[in-house]
């Protein structure tokens, strides 16, 4: 009977534990890591990330294998240089970084580097400035919802987000998907503000076009 | 005077409600006159809409996450 509330009283210290460190800030985490050793704070920040991490590698590589590389390099690298964080960044946008630059070194080591299309003459209106391309004869964002997000349709936005050159690509991915600000993307790619905004336009405006083109096709 | 380019160029500060007065009037007037603006403006929205959602889809699958324990597992060193 003792034993049965020791074992009681142990797991309720045990999930107000785990409860508190799903409460815990990114950089207390990383505090406990570095200073205590607590794998179960380093637990938290694989919890926590995977998804981003694994979606930004993703998103870059554009291969599942090459992703599940990086992603396993980043945590791997993440248990030898935690201590080299400094909360002068965001702790997201600081691991954003090193998910970017180890995609790209590993994309160099496979000689995978893609060359780098411009999309910064892609643009919808003629040299007089006027609309081209049947938009309305195409519109359909007036199509149900349950059309509009069809598991069909998000995979092919998936797939035209994966079209884009790769610099337009990260960007989007970062902005549109994972939601961050505009500096944040900037900081994490290390490009300017307007650079962010110049690639993200084009890449919308692309996407824009696949998806018409998709739901065109679609109604026939 | 406001033609069609413009809406394009000033469609991301118009959807982060970002433009000045005085062009807000000026594109909300012409995609008022022009339905393929009209109609450029909407599925625009809807295209946001819909990578919105991507947000929502996991990436890591079970077995990709039980590989990173079984390796971190095997790497990790006691601090």
């Amino acid at each position: 009977m003792e034993t049965g509330f020791f074992k009681k009283l142990i797991n309720v210290i045990v999930t107000k534990d785990d409860e508190r460190l799903s409460d815990k800030s990114d950089v207390e985490l990383v505090n406990l890591y570095t200073n205590k050793g607590d794998e179960s704070a380093f637990d938290e920040i694989v919890t926590r990330y995977s998804d981003r991490v694994y979606g930004f590698a993703l998103r870059i590589t554009r291969n599942a294998n090459d992703a599940e590389e990086v992603f396993q390099e980043v945590f791997l690298t993440l248990t030898k240089k935690l201590d080299t964080f400094r909360a002068e960044s965001k702790f997201s946008s600081w691991l954003y970084r090193v998910t970017a630059n180890a995609s790209y070194m590993y994309l160099r080591s496979q000689k995978k580097h893609e060359s780098n299309i411009s999309l910064e003459n892609y643009y919808p209106y003629d040299e007089k400035g006027t609309l081209m391309g049947k938009i309305m004869d195409k519109d359909w964002s007036s199509r149900p919802d349950i059309t509009i997000f069809s598991k069909e349709a998000l995979d092919i936005i998936d797939k035209s987000i994966n079209e884009l050159p790769e610099s337009y690509r990260a960007v989007f991915h970062l902005r549109d998907i994972d939601g961050l600000s505009n500096e944040e993307v900037a900081n994490i790619l290390e490009i300017s503000i307007p650079a962010v905004k110049s690639r993200l336009h084009r890449a919308r405006l692309f996407l824009r076009d696949r998806l018409s083109d998709y739901f065109h096709e679609w109604r026939r | 005077m406001f033609m069609c380019k413009d809406v394009v160029e000033n469609i991301m500060e118009y959807i982060d409600s970002e433009l000045d007065l005085q062009t807000l009037k000026e594109l909300e007037k012409h995609t008022g006159d022009c339905p393929e603006c009209k109609a450029f403006v909407n599925t625009y929205k809807r295209m946001l809409e819909i990578t919105g959602k991507l947000k929502d889809k996991p990436f890591v699958t079970p077995e990709v996450r039980n590989r990173l324990r079984v390796l971190l597992k095997s790497k990790i060193k006691p601090v």
